[in-house]
């Protein structure tokens, strides 16, 4: 779309077809570039504390739901 | 990001995604903005219309049976407006990144997150996909058939948009289906409804038949409990990052959310008015399942509106179907940091397809299981959601305000007022529901 045959008969060639993606893609798009992961986040204390609530909040919720399931199983 | 080298960093994923953006550089070169959007609509679209699915279309259908023109009409308006709120975030961090919701909650903050995130994604999505099994066998079955041909078909339509290896070619498919999503337009036209009835409900909020009870806050909590829903973060984020788009269409992404959330929304409030009929009958809707809506319709709108809405609740399971297995399949790649693309071919990313299709398959074959206790499966669902709702928007809100992650895209002042207020809103609500699920005669009924 939009490209002439020549640009066409550039791109048979497998460098000149890398060298179009690295022109449209932009550089942390590429495969390759996404092995790189980001850092691990500074947390505040602010930040810090609701992790921990959130941890609590899910073991919580994870005995609620087992025992939740485990009466049902036995009422059925 | 790194000094890699450009020749062997190209693969054949790469090569896709940049055919696909060479498309949208021409199109803005061009100026040619209605083939611009045209091009880069579909992750907001799909999601929201994905989200009405067979259950919550069988929620609305449930909801205008038993109330008729009411509350409810509105209501089911803002509920999209919320989740707009919350899917936009989606979309900024998914444009700037290029990374999936669960790699940078992994990446952000820490393996247990990470693993519990894609954890209760996948058990969460597991059992949305067994009632969605269900939509597709009920809305099929209105036509007499078989239930074990209807999940065949299925199956081999989410195998066959998946393996075709273009992120493109799978969105367009999955967009084509998705759009008879507004089949339940046309059955509400010709369900007979009170339209004066219908716009004073839109303008005055109201009425709410019964008043205000708990029964009343119940609805209203499943119903915010449900509108935003895990999978839904997940899987905007990773497609929009499949899709290739970058920090320069986020006005486009937005716009595609938007008019998902309308669509998704005329749906809703067409498949309430469709079953009005039932409310005006007086027909208890209490016990009435999946198809049963349409047969229950039948005498009332005729054979053929009854056919569209069965026709609605098939296709309701089946793009819901095909977007939970996607994002299960890339929140697991984004982990386990490997193929996680629709660009890859399946030689290349056979894991991907592999987690893809296995769900689907075994979500699918559970609904053939005589005596499977599929109404079991259908509560705690919620339940699942619920749990995994308030860490995926918390660690959302988190990410959208960090600057070494969205660079200068992180939210605004009033944005973030009317963020942090909706993701309040959304875990109060689904703590209160699941509160409600869980301990269900704590709350009087009347």
């Amino acid at each position: 779309m939009g490209t002439s045959r020549l640009t066409s008969a550039k791109e048979n060639s497998p460098v000149a077809q890398d060298a179009w993606v690295l022109d449209v893609l932009e550089p942390d798009q590429l495969v390759g570039a996404k092995k790189e992961h980001y850092p691990r986040a500074r947390l505040g204390p602010g930040t810090r504390i609701l992790m921990w609530a959130m941890r609590a909040y899910v073991i919580f919720m994870l005995v609620v739901v087992g025992y939740q399931v485990w009466v049902t199983v036995r009422a059925s | 990001m790194s000094a890699l080298s450009p020749v062997a960093a190209v693969t054949t994923e790469d090569l896709h995604r940049a055919a696909d953006r060479r498309r949208v550089h021409w199109l803005r070169s061009r100026n040619s903005r209605l083939l611009l959007l045209l091009t880069l609509i579909g992750p907001g679209i799909l999601v929201m219309l994905g989200e009405n699915d067979a259950p919550s279309m069988l929620s609305y259908a449930a909801t205008g049976a038993q109330f008729g023109a009411s509350f409810f009409l509105p209501f089911i308006v803002l509920t999209f407006a919320m989740a707009y709120v919350v899917q936009e975030m989606t979309v900024r961090l998914g444009t700037v990144t290029h990374r999936g919701h669960a790699e940078l909650i992994f990446d952000r903050f820490g393996p247990f997150w990470g693993w519990f995130a894609v954890g209760d994604l996948t058990l969460g999505n597991f059992l949305t996909l067994v009632t969605e099994f269900i939509g597709v066998r009920a809305g099929l079955g209105f036509f007499g058939v078989p239930p074990v041909v209807s999940v065949a078909l299925a199956l081999v339509v989410v195998i066959l948009f998946s393996v075709t290896s273009r992120y493109w070619t799978w969105e367009r498919l999955t967009l084509g289906f998705a759009i008879f999503n507004l089949i339940f337009i046309p059955v509400a036209l010709l369900a007979h409804a009170d339209w004066s009835a219908v716009g004073h409900a839109f303008l005055s909020w109201g009425p709410l038949p019964g008043g205000f009870t708990a029964n009343t806050l119940l609805i209203l909590v499943a119903d915010i409990g449900a509108t935003v829903t895990p999978w839904m973060l997940f899987f905007q984020q990773s497609a929009v990052s499949d899709k290739g788009m970058t920090a320069a269409d986020i006005k486009h992404g937005r716009f595609d959310t938007a008019i998902g959330a309308l669509l998704a929304a005329l749906a809703g409030c067409a498949a309430v008015i469709a079953t009005i009929p039932l409310f005006v009958h007086h027909i208890s809707a209490a016990k009435l399942q999946a198809a049963q809506f349409a047969q229950a319709l039948e005498p009332y709108i005729g054979h053929f509106a009854a056919a569209l809405f069965a026709l609605g609740i098939f296709e309701a399971g089946m793009v819901a179907i095909i977007t939970i297995s996607s994002s299960s399949a890339y929140a697991f790649g984004e982990v386990t940091r490997t193929a996680h693309s629709l660009n890859r071919p399946v030689r290349e990313g056979w894991p991907f397809y592999v987690v893809l299709a296995l769900i689907a398959v075994v979500a699918g074959t559970l609904v053939l299981i005589p005596g499977a206790p599929l109404e079991y499966i259908v509560l705690i669902v919620n339940v699942v959601a619920v749990l995994a709702m308030p860490p995926a928007l918390i660690f959302l809100y988190l990410l959208c305000r960090d600057p070494e992650v969205v660079g200068d895209e992180t939210t605004s002042p009033l944005q973030n007022v009317l963020i942090s207020a909706v993701v309040v809103f959304l875990t109060g609500s689904g703590l209160l529901f699941a509160v409600t699920i869980l301990f269900p005669h704590l709350l009087p009924t009347s």
